[in-house]
């Protein structure tokens, strides 16, 4: 059933009139429906209504075995999958009070930060999708591949990774993955320079984008908003600073923010944020210790009594997992918190007033993934 | 005014730098893999559909129907019938091993849960058919053969060892 | 006959003139009327000019799908015949045995005569293109002022696309796209007047005369030059001013519910006037077919691809541009300078 939206159609006058974007529509990703009211090309009232792609995983993984549910979690968020599966594994690592092995961590903290690249690429892709320009998406798919052969001799998956266990890692790292991820970072940098000379740096995109969709920092901690969003306004909020969780606590890396609280801030951030993350890869790389990638878990794993929570920064924000276990097999609630649907709640904050154009440029600056919304 | 004269410049150099960029690129060589007469070559983890690989060793596979992997699975993808031996008591060999990969999502899981890594993710990702009923397949009866790395790499995986 | 093959690449207008004028002398000496000879003529020129609108569209489509392949590092298209030159003929094929799908409440009237109204402006504009050497079908003495009035004509048909469809993403294109031919059509005009006061006539050939030698009117008129490339693509609706399609925005703007055959005329209106755009600039700025040792008709094509080139670099190099800030271009931007550059050239013309 679709939701009816809370415009008044009766009340509406002459100029104004109702415009569905979506849930098929080229640039709202997936099947998000915004609905519009319009005045001529100004938008009057935005109302996103989610749920067409609601899956019930949630649901799903109160039938699954603890180490079932981690390949579930790849396909709530497919862009940032192994940081989503960390979630999740952290909450039951944290509930079983398993330790896991140091090699492990990094091999995390590398793959989550490949992942996050992979994830910042897609999105610098389909901005320059919705914005018009049609040639970034190649040029950005070609690192992007080198990242996903990467992430397939690793975890064997191209997208759903299915790389984390509860405990470590799968297996470890396949003998040619390091020398493989020297060659990609050494050129990557260079490669991100170019990026920005090619879309962030335009001039059409920067009047499209400078002062469109002006975001408090305000506004956006009650909104719950995350993640580059979040920092695009200014607040330093990174949990993998803020609040560090694996190794990131020993690792040099600054926390891109940007004062701008506009869309092209938004933008700049995201790219910024590639740019650390490949330092991060650098550091981890260097300092991968050798030993065990897994603890010791029992073949079947029963949590004692009693619920988790962890949170890690995907890509998108902070992506959160609840863990509720009743000491059986399964668990007895999951429940996971995602950015995008906090990220996406803004929107109808910041897109009154502006045009067609600009909502599209603001909804790609959020960086939403719909399965992750609607779960 | 001068700030018109300056937005004008500077327009039109962040222009031809976009310019020079796609210009660049004009001469650099195409990515395009030519799909169905070029493929690409897959790392040996790579997770194509199931399957239980002949030992060369016994001419036989691996599988003693102990259903760590079916309990593995978390779609309930895989269904096994143990073997009866001519007492009609089970035997520790599969008789059937179905595996319908219409309900599969190439997590890997149940490979990980083999003690005896009878089974295996193969190479093969051209899986789609033209019925449903031939996505259902008997790993028991298919008689997979292995070739080349990906065989070496399995018969190092069952000694315990994992090269590269 | 060497002679006449030699006349026909490189004077051609001699030869042709001259048969036309034997023909009329035999019509006219077995007594019958003059004007049914003139309407075979035309009739005559008009499917060549038709045969090579479609010939020339399907190989612009293949020309810029495979620049666009060059600058996103693909093969672009490579299947269809030699280099895929023939991927656009079977696009078309198949385009052209699709059913035809009329939506339900549309404005019948409208919603059909739409493609035609694209398409004839574009056709009307070949009169007056001087391919070569007296290879022009009409040499008016109003050449420019003719462009400029038949090929406003085409925002009707989108217009009314727009409005016939029923449909609002349609309708928006189709009002946008009314805004911006008749914003860029100014300093389009402006652009040209340049180069008329120069030559001191509208007439096409006496432009293309007037820069023989390598008097180029892009080397003495360069901001003129660049104002009408740009006003020109924003005239024929290609990125970054592609916002009556603005894929990502109205879905496909003015056309999303055309399909089949009505949509592969919008389609070729829509290459033919990139074609057109590209030809004026040649013709205006690049020498049009002047030209040492090749042909005439070989040096205005190679001109007129090196300007849709141009076209096409941009269009896959910028994002599209915002609908206000699209006017803003025009009237803030491109407006003023045109003007100064007007203004510059007549008191030049005037001192010097």
């Amino acid at each position: 059933m679709p939701v009816q939206a809370p415009f008044e159609l009766e009340k509406l006058s002459n100029k104004e009139y109702i415009l569905n974007m979506g849930p098929q529509h080229p640039s709202t990703h997936g099947v998000l429906r915004v609905v519009l009211k319009l005045e001529g090309e100004l938008v009057k009232d935005v109302f996103p209504d989610v749920g067409y792609i609601h899956s019930g995983v949630e649901k799903l993984c109160e039938n699954r075995t603890y180490p079932a549910i981690v390949p579930y979690l790849d396909r709530l968020d497919y862009l940032g999958a192994v940081n989503l599966e960390w979630a999740y594994v952290l909450a039951v690592e944290k509930l079983c009070g398993i330790q896991v092995p140091e090699r492990a961590e990094y091999i995390r903290v590398i793959l989550a930060e490949l992942n996050r690249i992979m994830s910042h690429l897609l999105w610098y892709s389909a901005f320059g999708m919705d914005v018009g320009a049609l040639t970034p998406i190649f040029y950005a798919f070609r690192e992007r591949e080198e990242i996903i052969a990467l992430m397939e001799a690793a975890t064997g998956g191209r997208l759903t990774h299915n790389a984390l266990r509860i405990g470590g890692f799968r297996s470890d790292l396949p003998k040619d993955f390091l020398p493989g991820l020297g060659r990609f970072l050494s050129s990557f940098e260079r490669k991100v320079d170019e990026y920005e000379a090619l879309l962030i740096d335009n001039v059409i995109l920067k009047a499209r984008t400078k002062g469109v969709g002006a975001l408090d920092p305000e506004l956006a901690v009650s909104y719950g908003v995350t993640g580059p969003s979040l920092r695009g306004s200014g607040p330093a909020w990174d949990l993998r600073r803020t609040a560090p969780y694996s190794v990131y606590g020993k690792l040099d890396f600054r926390v891109p923010t940007s004062e701008g609280r506009d869309t092209w801030s938004r933008l700049k951030v995201r790219m910024d944020e590639m740019r650390e993350s490949a330092k991060i890869l650098r550091q981890a790389a260097g300092a991968l210790p050798s030993g065990e990638v897994s603890a010791k878990t029992p073949r079947v794993l029963k949590p004692a009594p009693g619920e988790a929570y962890s949170r890690v920064e995907s890509p998108r924000g902070e992506f959160g997992a609840w863990v509720v276990s009743d000491g059986s097999e399964r668990p007895y609630r999951v429940k996971f918190r995602s950015p995008s649907f906090s990220n996406l709640s803004v929107l109808r904050e910041i897109a009154v007033g502006c045009n067609i154009a600009d909502i599209i440029a603001i909804m790609g600056s959020l960086d939403l993934v719909i399965p992750e919304i609607d779960r | 005014m001068m700030g018109y004269i300056s937005e004008i410049y500077y327009g039109i150099k962040s222009l031809s730098a976009g310019l020079g960029v796609t210009l660049k690129h004009c001469f650099r060589k195409p990515i395009t893999l030519q799909y169905p007469e070029e493929k690409p070559a897959l790392p040996l983890r790579a997770r194509g559909r199931l399957v239980m690989p002949v030992d060369p060793a016994t001419g036989a596979n691996r599988c003693t129907a102990c259903l760590l992997c079916a309990k593995a699975c978390p779609n309930g993808s895989i269904k096994i019938t143990k073997a009866l031996g001519d007492d009609g008591k089970p035997k520790p060999r599969a008789a059937k091993y179905l595996y319908r990969s219409g309900n599969c999502m190439y997590c890997n899981l149940c490979v990980e849960a083999c003690p005896f890594a009878a089974i295996l993710m193969s190479e093969e990702y051209e899986t789609a058919t033209r019925d449903r009923e031939s996505l259902n397949i008997d790993l028991a009866a298919e008689n997979h053969q292995l070739k080349g790395s990906k065989l070496s790499w399995w018969l190092a995986k069952f000694k315990g060892e994992e090269p590269a | 006959m060497l002679h006449l093959l030699e006349a026909l690449l490189y004077n051609p207008g001699v030869p042709l003139a001259g048969l036309a004028a034997k023909a009329r002398a035999l019509w006219a000496a077995r007594g019958l009327p003059s004007p049914v000879l003139d309407l075979v003529f035309q009739l005559a020129i008009a499917a060549t000019v038709s045969g090579f609108i479609t010939v020339n569209a399907l190989f612009i489509i293949w020309f810029d799908r495979k620049i666009s392949a060059l600058m996103q590092l693909r093969k672009g298209p490579n299947r269809v015949g030699p280099f895929g030159l023939l991927q656009t003929l079977a696009d078309t094929l198949k385009l052209l045995s699709k059913e035809d799908i009329n939506p339900l409440r549309i404005d019948p009237l409208a919603f059909w005569l739409a493609p035609l109204l694209v398409f004839i402006p574009s056709f009307a504009v070949f009169l007056v293109i001087p391919f070569g050497n007296g290879l022009i079908a009409g040499d008016l003495n109003i050449g420019i002022l003719y462009i400029l009035a038949i090929s406003g004509l085409s925002v009707i048909g989108i217009l009314s696309a727009g409005w016939g469809s029923n449909n609002k993403y349609s309708l928006i294109g189709g009002l946008r796209s009314a805004a911006q031919m008749v914003s860029y059509e100014v300093p389009m005009m402006l652009a040209i007047l340049p180069v008329v006061m120069l030559t001191g006539s509208m007439r096409m050939g006496a432009i293309v005369d007037a820069q023989a030698g390598y008097g180029w009117f892009a080397f003495m008129q360069p901001v003129a030059f660049v104002i009408f490339l740009i006003a020109g693509n924003a005239e024929v609706n290609r990125a970054p001013f592609d916002l009556p399609e603005a894929e990502s925005e109205l879905v496909a703007g003015f056309n999303t519910e055309y399909s089949a055959m009505k949509f592969s005329i919008f389609f070729l209106a829509e290459y033919t006037n990139l074609f057109l755009t590209s030809a004026i600039a040649a013709s205006l700025f690049l020498g049009g077919w002047e030209g040492p040792l090749l042909p005439p008709v070989v040096w205005f094509f190679l001109k007129t691809y090196f300007v849709i080139t141009l076209l096409c670099w941009a269009r896959w190099t910028f994002p599209r541009i915002r609908v206000d800030q699209l006017m803003q271009f025009s009237w803030k931007y491109l407006l003023p300078i045109a003007l100064l550059n007007l203004l510059v050239s007549a008191a030049a013309m005037k001192l010097l």
